[in-house]
Formats: C-alpha cells, sequence, structure tokens
C-alpha cells in the first residue's frame, strides 16, 4: 500500500515544502526571539517526525525480534536511517537557532542531551547493522527498541528538568498565524517521511530480489 | 673664574633636579590616562552589562537561512544516495534476468 502511494506522496511532499517557505514568511515575529524562531517551523517537526521514526523503528524491531519477519526488518532499517536523518536535520537547526536567542551553540542539559544521545543510539544501530557481521540484524534491532525507550524521556526532558529549551507546552499555546504554518510543516514533514521509508523499502526489498537472484545462479551453478 | 663658573653649574645643576622633581610630582598627580579606542580585555574583573553591543550583536538572517538551506541540502543528498542506490541494484537485477540459464 505505501509502494502504491509513491506517486501521490511524492507529489503531496513536493508541494508543501514548496508552499511552506510562504507560510512561514508570512507567519508572524515571536517578540523576544525575532527572525530567529523562525527555523522553529522546520525544527519541530524535523523532531517530531524523528520520534515517529524511532517508534516505527522500535516497534518493527520488536516485531523483527520477536516473530522473525523479514519485511519488520526492511522497515526497522528503513526508520533507523530516517531517524538518523532527521536527527541531523535537528542536531544542526537546533545550535543555529540557539546561538542567536540563547547567545550559545550548545548547552548541556536535559533535552539537548537525550536529543543527542538518541541520535546517537539510532547512528549505533545503522553502524552495527553495516559493520557487525553475521547476526548484527538482530542486535541493530536490540539497539533500535532501546533507542524507541529513549524517546519520552528527550519529549519530557523539558518539563521535568530545568533547560534553556521551549517546553512542550510552546506547541499547543501557539496563537493564530503561527499554529497554521507549524502543522502544515508536521504534515509536510510526515508527508516527506512516508515518501523516504517507501523508498527505503523498495531498496531493500531490490536487495533482497538481488541476493536471491545470486543465490539461484550459485544453486544452479553447482548442480 | 672657575669658582664662579663651578657655582654657576652647581645653580644649574639645581634647577635641572628642581624642574625634573616638579615633573615628575606633577605626572603622578595626574589622573589615570585616558581610555583607549579600543578597551582593553578585562583581565582583574568582570563588569556586566545588559545588553551586547550593536558590533557584536548575530544577524538571525544567516542563521535562518543556514537552517533551511542545511534541511533542504541534507534531504537531497540523501534523496540523490537512495536514487543512486535503487538505480545500481535494478541494473543488476536486470542484467542478472538476461543472463541464460544454465
Amino acid at each position: 500500500m505505501l509502494q502504491r502511494s509513491v506517486p501521490l506522496l511524492l507529489v503531496t511532499t513536493i508541494v508543501m515544502f514548496a508552499v511552506a517557505p510562504f507560510l512561514i514568511h508570512n507567519a508572524p515575529y515571536e517578540s523576544t526571539m525575532g527572525l530567529a524562531q523562525k527555523i522553529f517551523y522546520f525544527h519541530a517537526p524535523a523532531g517530531i517526525v524523528m520520534f515517529v521514526g524511532a517508534f516505527v523503528c522500535g516497534i518493527s524491531s520488536a516485531i523483527f525480534l520477536f516473530r522473525g519477519r523479514a519485511g519488520a526488518d526492511r522497515i526497522a532499517l528503513a526508520s533507523a536511517e530516517l531517524t538518523v536523518l532527521l536527527g541531523t536535520i535537528v542536531m544542526v537547526t537546533g545550535p543555529l537557532w540557539a546561538r542567536k536567542s540563547w547567545g550559545v551553540w550548545w548547552q548541556w542539559d536535559a533535552r539537548l542531551t537525550s536529543a543527542l544521545l538518541l541520535w546517537l543510539m539510532f547512528t549505533a544501530c545503522l553502524l552495527v547493522r553495516r559493520y557487525g557481521g553475521p547476526g548484527s540484524d538482530k542486535l541493530a534491532a536490540a539497539v533500535g527498541i532501546f533507542g524507541m525507550c529513549n524517546v519520552p524521556f528527550v519529549y519530557v526532558s523539558v518539563n521535568v528538568w530545568r533547560t534553556l529549551h521551549p517546553k512542550t507546552t510552546v506547541v499547543p499555546s501557539l496563537g493564530p498565524g503561527m499554529r497554521e504554518p507549524f502543522w502544515f510543516c508536521i504534515v509536510a514533514f510526515v508527508s516527506l517521511f512516508l515518501l523516504l521509508l517507501a523508498l527505503r523499502i523498495r531498496l531493500s526489498e531490490q536487495q533482497a530480489a538481488l541476493d536471491a537472484r545470486y543465490l539461484e545462479l550459485d544453486d544452479r551453478a553447482s548442480a | 673664574m672657575s669658582v664662579v663658573f663651578k657655582r654657576v653649574l652647581c645653580v644649574a645643576a639645581l634647577a635641572v633636579v628642581l624642574t625634573a622633581a616638579v615633573d615628575l610630582g606633577s605626572l603622578s598627580a595626574q589622573p589615570a590616562t585616558p581610555p583607549a579606542a579600543t578597551p582593553p580585555a578585562a583581565t582583574d574583573g568582570f563588569v556586566p552589562v545588559t545588553d551586547l553591543p550593536p558590533a557584536e550583536q548575530l544577524p538571525a538572517a544567516p542563521l535562518v537561512l543556514g537552517a533551511y538551506a542545511f534541511i533542504w541540502v541534507a534531504v537531497l543528498i540523501y534523496v540523490a544516495l537512495l536514487w543512486r542506490r535503487l538505480g545500481a541494484v535494478q541494473k543488476d537485477l536486470d542484467a542478472l534476468k538476461h543472463l541464460p540459464p544454465r
């Protein structure tokens, strides 16, 4: 179903990302942060979809570990890659915003540190899978589950500990003019995530088909 | 003559010493040196100010543009890599399909 919706997702994503800059440009400035706050419209949706990616990876990793389904393994790998991609976006755009708003590029507070750990866990998941040798898919699945378990801590960290980062209450309290572009960007990033997920799963399926074909040829040659 | 010369020398020397002493006294009585155009870096203590001088403030526009540019570049690089890998795998699959059966 996801594969069949690729053309629709492609069109939706391109149109939404083309329209988003105009909506962000027309959104009102925040009173204390001014222009720098506009980074929020891509930074926060990327972070939220990164959490979604971590959950998709963790759940499909658990299905792969306990049921042994190859399809779940492909979804886990694809979503782990996308979690790292979105995490990279969050980790780069956040300090650019922080430098203007806080006066520093980085602060070792609970939110930033736990988000960095989340990114490192999914990077480790990909590295284990790439260089771990035989059985690394199961090891990477375990790392993916641990990564998913880290997500709630990252989310609530701003409410539990004192940090410089805005709290989770910022999103529900967004005023008119800011709310619409924010939710528009959320939908755009979800669409981008689904599109890239479908393409990455397609790549894994093709690679599996290629491996199966090589094995078939080897069997024929040895027969 | 020599006595007169010696007295003149003594008076002149005394005048020089007195002048020097007066000059040094006036120098030491002067207030601290006026502030230079660029103040030296604070080493003895820090003086807090509420606002940064305008020259020190970071403009937001390059940071915002940099953030959005990075997002676009990161996504496009990932899509390009994905596209290339898909193309390579598809090419290998097509090549294997055309192999004659043994």
